[in-house]
């Protein structure tokens, strides 16, 4: 009697079970690393998505721990799963193709967001433009020194899509100016200690000589602050650039040491999602993230467009306050 | 020049002795003529400012040596200490925080109970690495590696993934004040330095150190608790790395837990460098000093002289090998 009931129970939950995965989409996010503030808010604006919120999009998490491989492992699994759709924020711009590849023979739809991936088989990608912020940060510095001096530049891990395209940025943001000229140019691995020493030793080797400071990241331009107070100099006798606008760099921006253009993580992160939701209904869907009114530039367009540009906020006095507040 | 001496048979301690003091003075002048390159090479190099930079950059890495050579030397080794400052770090910071979020309830404190927790934080590692270690006899390479990534992931729980900002000034002085124009992490650096070196050359417990690294059957049969004796090097290792993450995160004003990822290699390689032997038993806290200062230096110079970090990596692998090899051939040769 037991067993029946028990057999009996289990094929209920069999024939129930697809039913239910009909209208509840099975969604896998696999973002390269959960350690930095970047991708927590990343994250943590998926599952705020309306429609994870109620219970449409069933949502699972997977922390690449910043290795390409663990990210195709997770893959796999997503894939032996039947997941519905993939959102994709790959470690690498090359190993992440694999990945990519794999699922789309496995017919699921991967959406890429904030990472490039060097594939033409995603559905659609969300993210910004590294080069437009590259150019942005350096022409603050560069209009605040009135366009003559010196600066360095701080970079991210050295080929990596994001440093070479803020590089880009920089540059050409550089090549405006010809009196500039760039002292120093090395990698701090997007590390606040790391920029924090070379900072140290740059103002060593050229005492006086510093007027600006391009950090291709919001971490390495505080640690290029940190230095500066270190030893003894005003802050406020240089320009100091970042990006990303984490919240240390936004109380930054308030006391007016630095400035930094914020990369809005959420519209990446619930763009992304939409248009994975949209891809695994097979275009029956609208969208429900309120970041496609935000950003009347960055249209939904019916989902037809392969790239999606969030645009770069910079970060004043008058909003950093309100981010500030969003975070917590 | 040393062979007559080997041959005679009173001489085995002295040429031991000897040969310790060729390595100490070989990797000394192996500095010397590294500062002395650097100093021509670059003219500010030699300046005031530059030399108290280079005992600032080499603070935080001579203070994990200094806990790597006492562990080293009773034939173990802690890969954990890279974690455990991060972990000591954040939990600390938390609790010297004016941020309404990050911080424990009723943050800031003091930096009188803010830097004993982080303190305690960095020894409670340690202690279990030494338990584990001692009475399980878990090889030290593996309890490390697992403290190396439960004490990651303890960060990570413990601050939400998130850095705890805005560290009070009261806080931060331990990173960025000085006394008499010394900054405070390098007079920290020091007064460790000068304790370890008490403790190793002029204590009982310092001598049981090496009598346990060169040969542990024979410290436990002459009497010394070998078990509590290696316990003790681990919380040592654990209290230093405490105190090396708080300094970290004073110095950057925020505790980030994705700090002192690695931080282990430049401790073991400063410990390396400095002479002492992975086998245990023989080194010199000085070695290790001269260690962590080579690194420094080395970093600081290629800096100045505007060349890429990626040859500092190349240039501190060949050294470690190097310094290795040079032990190797001396230690043959005799």
């Amino acid at each position: 009697m037991k067993k029946l009931l028990i057999a009996l129970a289990a094929a209920t939950a069999l024939m129930a079970s697809p039913g239910l995965a009909q209208d509840k989409l099975k969604i896998g996010a696999a973002p390269y690393g959960l350690n930095a503030e970047f991708m927590q808010i990343w994250s943590a604006a998926l599952e705020q998505h309306p429609a994870v919120k109620s219970g449409e999009v069933e949502l699972t998490v997977f922390d690449g721990r910043y290795d390409a491989l663990v990210q195709q492992e997770q893959f796999n699994t997503m894939i032996t799963q039947q997941f519905d759709a993939i959102v994709f924020v790959p470690i690498d711009v090359e190993a992440g193709a694999t990945a990519v590849q794999a699922a789309y023979e496995a017919g699921i739809p991967v959406v890429g967001s904030n990472t490039r991936v060097n594939s033409d088989l995603l559905a659609a990608y969300v993210g910004s433009d590294d080069t437009v912020s590259g150019y942005m940060e350096a022409k603050t510095v560069l209009d605040k020194i009135g366009c003559k001096g010196n600066v360095v530049i701080l970079e991210g891990p050295i080929g990596q899509s994001s440093q070479i395209s803020r590089l880009e940025g920089n540059q050409k943001a550089l090549a405006e100016c010809p009196d500039v000229k760039v002292l120093e140019q090395q990698t701090a691995n997007w590390s606040r200690a790391e920029a924090q020493t070379l900072m140290e030793n740059w103002l060593t080797a050229h005492p006086g000589q510093i007027n600006g400071v391009i950090g291709q990241n919001d971490e390495m331009a505080l640690g290029a602050i940190e230095a500066i107070k270190a030893a003894k100099l005003n802050v406020g006798d240089f320009a100091i650039a970042g990006i990303d606008g984490i919240t240390d760099a936004l109380n930054a921006v308030k006391e007016g040491t630095m400035t930094s253009i914020l990369q809005d993580a959420r519209a990446q992160a619930q763009g992304a999602l939409d248009l994975a939701i949209f891809h695994a209904r097979k275009g029956d869907y609208k969208p429900q993230s309120d970041i496609w009114a935000q950003y009347p530039d960055m249209p939904f367009n019916d989902g037809k467009d392969k790239n999606y540009n969030v645009p770069w906020t910079p970060v004043t006095t008058d909003n950093a306050d309100k981010l500030i507040e969003s975070r917590q | 020049m040393s062979t007559t001496d080997n041959n005679s048979s009173t001489a085995w301690l002295g040429s031991d002795r000897r040969r310790l003091i060729i390595q100490e003075y070989g990797i000394f002048l192996a500095f010397l003529l590294l500062a002395f390159i650097l100093s021509v090479s670059n003219q500010y190099f030699l300046t005031p400012g530059n030399i108290s930079n280079v005992l600032l950059q080499t603070s935080i890495n001579g203070i994990l040596a200094i806990g790597m050579t006492f562990v080293i030397l009773t034939r173990g080794i802690d890969l954990s200490v890279g974690s455990v400052v991060a972990l000591a770090g954040i939990v600390s910071a938390s609790f010297a925080t004016t941020s309404a979020t990050a911080g424990i309830v009723g943050a800031p404190y003091s930096p009188f109970v803010a830097l004993p927790i982080g303190l305690f934080v960095g020894i409670a590692c340690g202690a279990i690495v030494g338990i584990i270690v001692s009475r399980f006899s878990v090889p030290a390479f593996v309890a490390t590696l697992g403290m190396l990534s439960a004490a990651r992931g303890m960060t990570l729980i413990y601050g939400g993934g998130k850095p705890v900002p805005a560290l009070t000034p009261d806080f931060r002085w331990i990173g960025t004040g000085s006394v008499f124009g010394v900054p405070m992490p390098v007079v920290l650096f020091a007064v460790v330095f000068l304790v370890s070196w008490y403790v190793l050359n002029r204590t009982r417990f310092g001598r049981y150190i090496y009598a346990v690294g060169g040969n542990p059957h024979a410290a436990n049969t002459s009497g010394i608790n070998v078990s509590r004796l290696r316990f003790s090097v681990y919380v040592i290792s654990g209290g230093l790395s405490g105190l090396a993450g708080m300094i970290l995160s004073a110095r950057t004003g925020s505790a980030l837990p994705q700090a002192g990822i690695a931080y282990e290699l430049d401790a073991i390689a400063a410990v390396v460098i400095g002479g002492t032997s992975l086998s245990g038993g023989v080194g010199r806290i000085t070695g290790t000093l001269i260690g962590a200062l080579i690194i420094g230096v080395m970093n600081n110079g290629l800096d100045l002289m505007g060349i890429q970090s990626y040859y500092q990596q190349v240039l501190k692998g060949a050294l470690i090998v190097g310094a290795v090899m040079l032990d190797q051939k001396r230690n043959m040769g005799g």
